[in-house]
């Protein structure tokens, strides 16, 4: 849905979460503002043009906004299967330095 | 080794599956992303092959599956040391964090003949001038005791001014008095001299030799251009320039003298012209380098002189223009590419201060004024000229070696801008060749972290890695330039 300088698009909060969306958001936020709102079973956001002379049609930046959040949503995947790794990783990183604890 | 394994072998890890190994991605274009790990090992994958690998969908016979692996962005029951290489190169990475400040600037004077216009912090030439802005050895000396209270164990002097070599006496005596104290602690001990040339004469060059001291000089290109960026009197600054190049080549040595060059509206359209003066005078590399936004520059014309697309422009057809020379046998750097490079080619991390995360100030650098006051960054010292003290330290005068480097500013501004945390930055895929530089947020956002969607910083060092990424896929013949750059 939109009309000019402004748009509506929402998800399916059973699929993304509401931090997942406000992540892809906040990169786009040099270009438009945003209103977020959870109704139900959706998350709905109201994108603005900040300046409507940006080269970047409103259109483009929805549709590069739902593959960010395609994105995030693996990123968030990404980074809890990775959780356990990560911290053994970190663990080898500063043994020996005199920094851990214990 | 046979070229390929046994079948059973495929089947046994196809059993137990592989593990996904911590890794960031970003879009390189519509179809492509970047994917880089912990140890800053990358790899350019097609948006489904992303997708299948994260949902432990990929072929372990397929190309991209072994790319993978042995990138270190996945392992499976034949790789399990995945863990232990990637710890070792993250490690290697942090290292210069244990080593704390090397590269300690030392401002010896304001004063200079010159007045450029985009430099944000000179003063006049005169006597009066002399008594308020030269430092004096009380400073001198603090300063060098706080200097080797830094556990690193490489430490280099740099003297900036103003123009330093107006006050060449204190830079002898700094020197000398650096010398004696290294007798008893032993650092790799290296002095830079930060210098126009204008005044350099044989006997200050002798000093050098005698004292190993590498000279940094400014050249801004041609003759027309780099006399209009750097006025002086008798408009000859780039007669001096070159006549100074020639005598600190004769009398130290040609590797001894290095240039900079410093981006102005004049220069924006003479990429070419400018990297053929570097070569003409037999440089083997050239820093293309935006105006900084701080101090004098920010408040004047001369930063929004142009945009930053319009140096990114500037930047990608000099970096083209020396690819192709490189490419046609002949071996020049652009020293901004081969330090990100070194990032991305190799284990090591770079002490450029403005790409470190956390922040390189105070921890990479740190600057003493002319009056005893301790800077976290050159730039944290350009915006105190402005009235701007956020990154002001202390001063040496009044304060301990604890009370600087455990200020609530400098530790305020490593913590929030470090990039780890910071939104967008923690997510992406260049986080781990970006920096953080909360000077420059604080200057452009008045905030450390920044807005990094309207960053600057962040738009150009992003197009940067993307392109440098994107040439290196592109051309086999480009990528073994860039690692030309890196084995130097
Ligand atoms: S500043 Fe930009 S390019 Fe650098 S890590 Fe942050 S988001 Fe990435």
């Amino acid at each position: 849905m939109s009309s000019e300088g402004t748009a509506t698009v929402s998800f399916d909060s059973s699929v993304f979460d509401l931090d997942t969306v406000k992540k892809s958001a906040y990169k786009f936020s040099d270009l438009v503002s945003f209103d977020i709102r959870t109704s139900k079973n959706e998350i709905v956001c109201e994108l603005t043009l900040l300046d409507k002379k940006t080269t970047d049609s409103l259109e483009n930046i929805v549709k590069k906004l739902k593959n960010e959040i395609l994105d995030q949503d693996l990123r968030k995947k990404i980074f809890d299967e990775t959780e356990i790794v990560r911290n053994v990783i970190l663990a080898h990183v500063f043994s020996n330095t005199g920094l851990q604890d214990g | 080794m046979a070229k390929f394994r046994e079948q059973c072998h495929y089947s046994s890890v196809l059993d137990s599956g592989y593990k996904i190994l911590p890794f960031s991605f970003t879009s390189l274009d519509e179809n492509r992303y970047v994917a880089t790990n912990v140890a800053g090992e990358y790899i350019v994958i097609e948006r489904n092959d992303l997708y299948d690998f994260a949902q432990h969908k990929l072929d372990n016979a397929s190309e991209i599956y072994n790319d993978l692996k042995s990138k270190h962005f996945l392992y499976d029951d034949d790789s399990n040391v995945a863990i232990d290489l990637l710890a070792l190169k993250q490690r290697t990475k942090l290292r210069r964090l244990s080593d704390f400040t090397g590269l300690h600037m030392f401002v010896v004077s304001l004063r200079c003949e010159h007045s450029c216009p985009y430099c944000q912090v000179s003063r006049a030439n005169n006597d009066a001038m002399k008594a308020k802005f030269d430092m004096t050895q009380d400073v001198a000396d603090k300063a060098l005791a706080m200097t080797f209270r830094s556990p690193s164990p490489a430490i280099k002097v740099e003297f900036q001014g103003g123009e330093s070599l107006l006050n060449f006496d204190i830079i002898k005596y700094i020197v000398q008095k650096a010398k004696q104290i290294n007798e008893t602690e032993q650092r790799d001990l290296q002095f830079v001299i930060a210098t126009n040339l204008a005044l350099v004469e044989e006997d200050i060059l002798e000093f050098c030799k005698e004292h190993n001291i590498l000279i940094s000089t400014s050249l801004d290109g041609p003759k027309e251009l780099h006399n209009k960026n750097r006025p002086r009197p008798g408009n000859n600054s780039y007669e001096k320039t070159i006549e100074g190049i020639e005598k600190c080549r004769e009398i130290l040595g040609p590797e001894r003298v290095s240039a900079l060059m410093t981006t102005t509206k004049e220069s924006i359209s003479q990429p070419i012209e400018i990297i053929d003066e570097y070569i003409a005078q037999k440089f083997n590399g050239i820093f293309l380098r935006p105006l900084s936004p701080y101090g004098f520059a920010i408040k004047t014309k001369f930063f929004r002189a142009y945009g930053f697309q319009e140096w990114l422009d500037f930047y990608f057809e000099g970096l083209e223009y020396i690819i192709e020379l490189n490419k046609n046998g002949f071996f020049f750097i652009e020293q901004y590419a081969a330090t990100i490079l070194s990032k991305m080619l190799t284990p090591y991390a770079t002490g450029y201060v403005d790409l470190m995360s956390p922040a390189g100030i105070g921890i990479g650098a740190v600057i003493y004024n002319y009056d005893g006051d301790v800077y976290a960054s050159d730039e944290g010292r350009m915006l105190a000229e402005m009235d701007d003290k956020s990154f002001r330290l202390g001063n040496v005068k009044e304060n301990t070696y604890e009370e600087i480097f455990t200020s609530e500013t400098l530790l305020d501004a490593i913590e929030e801008s470090y990039t780890g945390s910071v939104p967008m930055c923690s997510e992406c895929a260049f986080e781990v060749y970006c920096g953080s530089d909360p000077v420059y947020h604080h200057a452009t956002q008045k905030d450390f972290v920044g807005h990094k969607p309207s960053s600057e910083f962040c738009g150009r060092n992003m197009s940067i890695f993307k392109r440098l990424i994107d040439m290196m896929e592109a051309d086999a013949q480009v990528k073994e330039v860039f690692y030309s750059w890196v084995r130097m």
